[in-house]
């Protein structure tokens, strides 16, 4: 994987996709759709790579604010910032 | 020239160097006869210039040269010489070297007789230059063989570590020290490396690399506490299951402490007073040596202490103290680890169940030596470090909630586990006074069980979906490279929330746009070109391969196979 090749021991980031958990959210929002089985996949990857922006925004953020730790304040913007450039 | 050269490295082998570059002044001196005195001033500028004279291969040329560069100062020149001649290896650079190192007796000249036209010029100015890097030598006692000066490529450099070795052979062989100048340093130790050669072959290596040197290792006596202590800091480093890596091994002591909590009960017990309290804690091992052997019916524990006891006794407090603290950290930041928590919670139990023993043992000491305030306080919060498994033995914080709640359930099950224990524990307490004690401990965690009990209820509505998000925020703080607070983390899952029905909705009107009631991988990727994620030079297999594992990227991408088929199916 690009983005992570080597991982700590500490931190076992768990690489499957709770491909359960997709299928609730979806059919809870949505009952009267139907998700297909790969369509799954693709949701948890179009997660991973809307995760991953917010969390290089936050971390911007909170750089420009001279901050070592991401605040809920950081969190917030760059959710504004994101969640609109993936309304699609 | 080549035979002269030739010859020198063949004289090389045989007599000294002195005897090498004498033979190439000779020859030298029939040339050119002149320029001998007349250049003697420039002889190290003109050194300079033979590299580039050299490329130049135009005497005249050289020669104006040379006497242009007669301002320079000799040492820099020097300096320039040995660093430009290394690059080049010439056998001019070789015997350069030799020069440097030779001794002074003989007039000493590199190599000068490389090249056609200019190498008369160029054997004086080396010869002059070796006739002053002569008169700058001090002669040192012994001459050195020429492999050594070959050897040598960066006398100057090595000038301090030459002089390590030559301090070191000195100290080993009784020789005395020269205070000589850089040269003769490396000259004087070389030579006497050399001699020593025969004695202890490892010095030449030490001349070239004085750190590799094997020194006679320094025995000091050993300290039996010290021993003692440090064994017993290992085994409770081992013991405790700081790092996930250990895991595999700790568990194995894991089980071993369950049925024979020999290893670990008595560093623990030791170290608890001393935490709390300095004093008492002499006359608290004495008393846990007398509680224990009253109290040996009590448990298997208790006989495996004994043994314990009198090597516990050696070791310094402020070690354990220290020890403990060490794995502490480790264990409170192994518990922060995701995967790590099962084996964790396994180790936890275990810690927990040390814990809970130790304090009951330190509550008992405690009361025979008669501080029965502290001891509530320590066992309460033995407890409260079992119930929440946290390892600061020290009155610090919990580590985080998410470790608290994660293992609440396994420390739920040791607690009572360990109340099963207890009371055969307690009931061979001799002292009175250890009744009210017993009935403490009974007493807070009664009061803590049903807590437990009672939080499992309102949650199962949310917690699926809690879960299913912690993978996502745990990705995001994964991601994010940097510590985050829990508030941001919440706001975390309130944005991913919103993205879901964002996702949903946009899936829903794009299945409706293709007339469908299901949605397909079509729509996903149409979804992510107008979130800008797919686009021309990047498409969705390209990030298909890059964010997810090789088994979802076998079901995503359309791959053929032997026999005309293609999985998965289009």
């Amino acid at each position: 994987m690009a983005f992570s090749t080597t991982v700590s021991q500490r931190k076992h980031i768990k690489r499957k996709a709770p491909r359960g958990f997709l299928k609730r959210v979806f059919k809870r929002q949505k009952p009267h759709l139907r998700l297909e089985t790969s369509g799954d996949l693709l949701v948890h990857l179009n997660c991973l790579l809307f995760v991953h922006r917010l969390a290089e925004e936050s971390r911007m953020n909170a750089f420009e604010s001279k901050c070592g730790v991401i605040k809920k304040e950081h969190v917030q913007a760059a959710a504004k910032v994101i969640l609109k450039k993936s309304r699609g | 020239m080549a035979e002269t050269m030739a010859e020198s490295y063949n004289r090389e082998s045989e007599p000294t160097t002195r005897t090498l570059l004498r033979r190439v002044l000779d020859t030298a001196d029939t040339r050119t006869p002149r320029r001998r005195r007349s250049a003697r001033v420039s002889a190290q500028k003109a050194l300079l210039e033979t590299p580039s004279s050299r490329r130049l291969s135009s005497p005249t040329k050289m020669n104006v040269r040379r006497r242009s560069h007669r301002a320079r100062s000799i040492g820099r020149l020097a300096h320039v010489h040995t660093s430009g001649n290394l690059e080049e290896q010439t056998p001019r650079t070789l015997l350069k070297n030799i020069l440097l190192t030779a001794p002074e007796s003989s007039i000493m000249m590199p190599e000068s007789v490389v090249k056609p036209v200019p190498t008369p010029q160029v054997v004086q100015s080396s010869r002059r230059e070796s006739s002053r890097g002569s008169l700058e030598l001090q002669l040192p006692e012994l001459e050195p063989p020429t492999t050594l000066a070959l050897g040598l490529l960066a006398p100057g450099r090595r000038k301090q570590r030459l002089r390590l070795s030559v301090f070191q052979q000195g100290m080993d062989q009784g020789l005395p020290l020269s205070q000589e100048p850089r040269g003769n340093a490396s000259a004087s130790s070389l030579t006497s490396s050399l001699n020593l050669t025969f004695a202890t072959p490892l010095q030449p290596q030490s001349v070239q690399r004085p750190g590799l040197a094997r020194r006679p290792p320094t025995r000091r006596a050993v300290d039996v506490g010290a021993f003692l202590q440090d064994l017993r800091d290992t085994s409770l480093a081992l013991a405790s299951p700081g790092d996930s890596l250990r895991t595999p091994v700790a568990t194995l002591q894991m089980d071993t402490v369950l049925e024979d909590t020999q290893p670990f009960s008595q560093p623990l017990v030791g170290r608890s007073p001393s935490v709390y309290h300095s004093l008492p804690c002499t006359e608290a091992e004495d008393a846990e040596r007398a509680v224990s052997h009253r109290t040996q019916s009590s448990g298997p524990r208790l006989q495996n202490h004994n043994p314990r006891k009198p090597a516990q006794l050696l070791a310094a407090k402020a070690k354990k103290v220290d020890a403990l603290a060490v794995s502490f950290p480790n264990n409170s930041s192994a518990i922060s680890g995701e995967d790590g928590v099962e084996p964790l919670q396994d180790g936890v139990g275990e810690e927990a169940e040390e814990r809970m023993e130790e304090g009951l043992s330190v509550s008992k000491v405690m009361d025979t030596t008669g501080t029965q305030g502290s001891v509530r306080t320590e066992k309460s919060k033995g407890y409260r470090e079992m119930t929440e498994a946290v390892e600061a033995k020290e009155p610090e914080g919990s580590s985080g909630d998410e470790d608290i709640s994660a293992s609440t359930e396994l420390a739920s099950s040791t607690t009572e586990f360990l109340q099963a224990r207890r009371p055969q524990f307690l009931e061979p307490a001799p002292p009175p006074s250890t009744a009210v004690l017993s009935s403490e401990p009974l007493e807070p965690l009664s009061t803590r069980l049903p807590p437990r009990a009672r939080t499992p209820g309102p949650r199962p509505r949310q917690d699926p979906h809690k879960t299913g998000l912690s993978h996502y925020v745990k990705l995001f703080s994964f991601y994010s490279k940097m510590p985050m607070e829990k508030a941001a983390l919440e706001m975390v899952e309130k944005c991913l929330d919103k993205y879901f029905q964002h996702l949903c909705d946009d899936l829903e009107v794009f299945a409706a746009h293709a007339g469908r009631k299901t949605v397909r991988p079509e729509d996903l990727e149409l979804l992510m070109r107008r979130q800008g994620l797919v686009n021309d030079q990047v498409s969705l297999h390209v990030l298909v391969e890059r964010h997810l594992p090789l088994e979802y990227r076998q079901l995503l991408i359309p791959c053929a196979f032997s026999g005309n088929s293609v999985f998965p199916a289009q």
